[in-house]
């Protein structure tokens, strides 16, 4: 019985190929592009049944072919789609563009996916400019791929053993108001900013009202496990009254806590109806966020290209300034994820909910600009980048670089030889 | 009578291109609802990296400075202000239309002012060009050179 469904099946296949080709050699009016036959298309070192991390990379091999990028008509060209999880799509049609179906216009020949614990199907299937499959399509294997539950073992970057963090000013059982400026320091560890790869460094985490998560991977980044990339050491928190536990955990350039971890103890806060005794934060009126403030995304960040920190300058310069995950957009212009920048000389950091003051010192490029020639004397000065919203307050969190030191002028050494 | 048509059918093709040359600019300008936003003459968009002739992993960040010029969305009608776009592996269309959005032609519309892209292995260009709140190009263009990275 199986068998000759089988034999059904395949005889079904090879009529229907037939009648494709043949379909498209007469009649289409637009025909399938092409394939020689001797074209294969497979995955590189990934067998059927492979076990994988949950994060891999996937490599794609053709022959016979070459590659071209998406919209580029060539003979015996196309480019890579992924198959993830789903039956081969329509063969006359081009390629659907969603989570299972993954498409490599650019000419790519390998892609870094990720995929939940368990078994899931990977396919590769060739297409010509238009994402159609080429005739005969050109098609590796459907394989299948067990990801493992637990990524793999990742040597976790190490940290002091006296190394500790610790709660500025907070004890265990404190009665806060709803909303309050946490802060937080580190000891025996450096701070840098996620992303910088540093032994015995790392940044911030405080996990509210949550247990420890894995201490061999990533913290994940929720409401419950917050993240402090740019190296904060401070954070306004709105937490509804009642009892709440804070913790704070440091992570590494990759937020995969250290070895040994190094984490605070878990405190235990009450927070306090906000009617009687609370200061008055409620001032602040027209709730964008809790705090009133622009959104941010939680990874944006604001840096100087040029200058670097330290560095000796001429007294006239263009500083040069660098925006990651977020947009420009002039001053007025209100559109998510965008803001305009600031430049603040010789001035500290500007109180953060209300807006940037205009003058001398701090510097507004309100018409989008990403870069300005300054002149400044002789001498040591500080510079700061923060990005204002179209009110020119800054946003929440606020997107602004660290204060970095510069130096007009030759060195005093050198003057003296001339 | 053969050579006589012969040079009538050469003479009249010719006679027209003449005349649509003559017409088109003034028809154009007469049809064309939106000019081109004028751009300042000192106006440059540059690639802080990667630079030319320079080797680049498959997975790298491309950086866009601008000169006297501001950032602003697409959509977004302000003066002296575009938003960038990024061009790989092909060349400019004519400046008078809206850029592509295409693989080749990546559009920052939100502002961006850099752009995480991933290459297959081998050479390939890019170049920069700033578009105006419709995506077309400023008057005149502000483009940077075309630049060659070698992707290894």
């Amino acid at each position: 019985m199986r068998g000759l469904r089988l034999k059904l099946i395949v005889g079904v296949t090879a009529v229907f190929a037939a009648t494709i080709s043949m379909g498209v050699a007469q009649e289409r009016a637009r025909a399938r592009s092409p394939a020689p036959a001797g074209a294969k298309l497979s995955f590189i070192d990934l067998q059927n049944n492979a076990r994988i991390p949950g994060k891999a990379t996937i490599r794609f091999a053709i022959s016979g072919m070459e590659i071209a990028p998406a919209g580029t008509a060539r003979r015996n060209t196309g480019h890579h789609h992924l198959l993830i999880d789903t039956e081969l799509p329509p063969l006359g049609q081009p390629i659907p563009s969603d989570f299972n179906h993954l498409h490599f216009g650019g000419g790519q020949s390998e892609a870094e996916i990720l995929l939940s614990p368990g078994r899931h199907t990977l396919q590769l299937l060739f297409a010509d400019h238009d994402h159609v499959p080429h005739d005969p399509p050109v098609i590796s294997e459907k394989i299948t791929v067990e990801v493992m539950a637990a990524p793999e073992e990742k040597p976790r970057t190490v940290a002091a053993p006296n190394a500790r963090v610790f709660f500025v000013g907070l004890q265990d059982g404190a009665v806060i108001p709803p909303r309050s400026v946490v802060r937080f320091g580190q000891e025996n560890i450096g701070l840098v900013p996620a992303g910088t790869r540093q032994d015995n460094a790392g940044h911030h985490h405080l996990l509210v009202d949550t247990d420890l998560p894995p201490l061999d991977r990533e913290i994940p980044s929720d409401f419950n496990h917050l993240h402090f990339g740019r190296g904060q050491t401070e954070t306004e928190l709105t937490l509804p009254p009642g009892e709440h536990t804070l913790q704070l955990l440091f992570a590494d350039h990759e937020h995969v806590p250290h070895d040994p971890p190094v984490m605070s103890q878990k405190i235990r806060v009450r927070v306090q109806q906000a009617s009687a005794a609370s200061p008055p934060p409620a001032a602040s009126p027209t709730a964008r966020t809790a705090s009133g403030r622009t959104p941010a995304p939680n990874d944006a960040a604001v840096y100087f290209i040029y200058p670097r920190d330290g560095t000796r300058i001429f007294a006239t310069s263009t500083i040069r300034f660098g925006l990651r995950n977020m947009g420009v957009a002039p001053a007025g212009v209100v559109r998510p994820n965008t803001g305009h920048h600031h430049l603040l000389v010789d001035v500290p950091t500007p109180p953060l909910d209300a807006a940037i003051p205009a003058d001398l010192n701090h510097i507004h490029l309100g018409n989008g600009q990403t870069e300005r020639k300054i002149t400044l004397p002789p001498g040591e000065h500080t510079l700061q980048l923060i990005l204002g919203d179209d009110q020119h307050v800054p946003h929440d969190p606020p997107i602004m670089s660290e204060r970095i030191t510069v130096y007009i002028g030759a060195p005093a050494k050198r003057r003296a030889r001339r | 009578m053969t050579p006589g048509t012969k040079r009538l059918a050469a003479v009249r093709p010719g006679l027209a291109v003449l005349a649509a040359l003559l017409l088109t600019p003034s028809t154009v300008w007469a049809q064309t609802a939106s000019p081109r936003q004028p751009a300042p003459r000192n106006a440059l968009v540059y690639f802080h990296y990667p630079l030319d002739g320079l080797r680049v992993p498959e997975r790298f960040t491309v950086r866009i400075g601008l000169k006297e010029m501001g950032v602003a969305p697409a959509g977004i009608d302000r003066p002296g202000t575009g938003h960038h776009h990024l061009l790989i592996d092909t060349d400019p269309g004519p400046p008078d239309q809206p850029i592509p959005s295409d693989y080749n032609n990546i559009h920052l519309g939100n502002g961006q002012t850099e752009v995480v892209v991933t290459l297959p292995k081998g050479t390939h260009t890019l170049q920069l060009l700033l578009g105006d709140h419709t995506h077309t190009p400023h008057r005149p263009p502000v483009m940077s050179q075309k630049i060659t990275v070698y992707v290894r």
